[in-house]
């Protein structure tokens, strides 16, 4: 990103100032107007992904009946989305609550892994250790080209998972990656426009993956 | 079956409108976060419903997504005794962000001792809000559930913006320095009127120990009668003249 946008407004950067009033006025302006491009890129992002997000929603909820589990990951805010992806479909709202676990969120595993070897296996060795064929990976990356997620994503591929990216910018390393089967690539080069318009997509995947859980009730005999 | 959450009305999960009007909020609490930064505060985050909100607070502040924009203190705190564990980490002067509802009882708890322990607070939250007093800050998205707010991304939106704006408050150095908080030879603060504060230690001999405004005091507890460490008092002139009930603030 490039400097404030704002920076035209404060033509004097003086240490002389010493009203507050104006910049008030600005900062709430410039809220707003961050507020309106957060809106557009959200449904600009939704409306582009909307198909895309019907066929992924589609074959989580088959792999959610067959028993799948969804394992999510990602780094710093990304971690947090990744955590939050989870709890999403493990305590629902509404619907059925699925078993999704966040590869974040245990302190010691990660901390293992980086020191003995190296934070770009720190996803991939827990997938090693934990996916089954039926299961479903979900990366987010703002830049697209986190190497742990990438690594990842070849981990679970290799395992036979279903394997979805979300990215920012121009998709970087995900975009047209063989390892990822759909990536969602948000277009802006903000890195908060693009994880909040990542968190409308994961808000409006689960909601399509609840529809499709709701049109086919659970197997009897199922293990869920 | 339609899904409920996929409403034909609403683009968005997230009523941008009614969004919108935090603006001005937003703008006063950026102007004092960064004035409190400037002065050496650490921002402790403090989310017991939503973790992953809380640690991605601390994340923005801590390590900024932008190159060259500076690395300013924050922690967030998970902790089953979230009193005990922020009464002996806060310092005066410090800022707490919280997030949550307003029927969370473990915030409404910490924000009612943050008189006594210096800081200045700031609430995030959805649903039905608190008065306005809660929090020196209060940043609410009002329309939509609590839950929707928080996974469908209100918050980080809101959270986002703080960020952003604290950062343009630092381009200005010269509103950095807080003025002085009382010019009027009335003001409330500075006449000793029943300020609050929380016990911390009691003996026999009539007095207790009090934190007020993050500095350890002794004030005469005769009126009061006996207290327990964690009781909230209003002191006047060295002698506390009424304990508070949790629910009475």
């Amino acid at each position: 990103m490039t400097a404030e946008p704002t920076n035209f407004l404060y033509p004097f950067i003086d240490s002389e100032e010493r009203d507050s009033s104006a910049l008030l006025v600005d900062l709430a302006a410039s809220a707003r107007g961050k507020m309106a491009q957060s809106r557009e890129l959200q449904l600009a992002t939704l409306a582009q992904w909307a198909a895309v997000v019907e066929t992924v929603g589609a074959e989580m909820a088959a792999r959610f009946n067959r028993g799948g589990r969804l394992y999510t990951f990602g780094n710093g805010g990304s971690a947090t989305d990744a955590e939050m992806t989870a709890e999403m479909f493990r305590h629902p709202i509404k619907g059925r609550p699925l078993p999704a676990w966040p590869l974040v969120d245990d302190r010691a595993v990660l901390t293992a892994l980086a020191n003995d070897v190296g934070f770009e296996l720190v996803f991939s060795r827990q997938l090693i250790a934990h996916a089954r064929a039926d299961d479903i990976a979900l990366g987010l990356s703002t830049s697209g080209n986190s190497n742990n997620v990438m690594h990842a994503f070849a981990e679970a591929k290799h395992r036979g998972l279903m394997t979805i990216g979300l990215a920012g910018y121009n998709g970087g390393a995900m975009a047209g990656n063989d390892k990822v089967d759909h990536c969602l690539v948000v277009r802006s080069d903000s890195v908060h426009r693009i994880q909040e318009a990542q968190d409308a997509l994961v808000f409006e995947l689960w909601s399509v993956v609840q529809r499709h859980l709701a049109d086919q009730p659970t197997l009897e005999g199922s293990s869920k | 079956m339609p899904n409920p959450l996929l409403s034909d009305e609403r683009e968005l999960a997230i009523d941008f409108a009614a969004l919108e009007s935090v603006s001005d909020n937003l703008a006063a609490a950026a102007l004092s976060l960064a004035r409190r930064f400037a002065a050496g505060a650490t921002m402790w985050c403090v989310a017991p419903s939503w973790p992953a909100h809380g640690r991605h607070v601390a994340v923005e502040f801590v390590h900024p997504v932008i190159m060259g924009k500076r690395a300013l203190p924050a922690i967030y705190v998970n902790d089953d005794d979230l009193l005990g564990a922020l009464r002996v980490l806060v310092r005066p002067g410090d800022l707490l962000v919280v997030l949550g509802t307003a029927e969370d009882g473990k915030l409404t708890s910490l924000l009612r001792r943050a008189e006594a322990w210096g800081l200045t607070t700031l609430w995030i939250g959805a649903g039905p809000r608190p008065p306005a007093s809660a929090a020196d800050h209060v940043l609410w998205v009002d329309g939509v559930d609590p839950e929707i707010a928080g996974s469908a991304g209100g918050y980080v939106l809101l959270y986002h913006l703080l960020w952003e704006l604290v950062h343009v408050v630092f381009e200005h150095p010269g509103l950095l320095v807080e003025p002085p908080a009382c010019t009027d030879e009335v003001c409330i603060t500075c006449s000793d009127e029943g300020r609050l504060v929380e016990v911390i230690e009691t003996r026999d001999d009539d007095t207790a120990l009090v934190l007020a405004q993050g500095h350890r005091e002794r004030v005469d507890i005769t009126l009061v009668g006996p207290r327990q460490p964690g009781d909230l008092l209003l002191v006047h002139a060295g002698t506390a003249i009424t304990a508070l009930e949790e629910r009475e603030l």
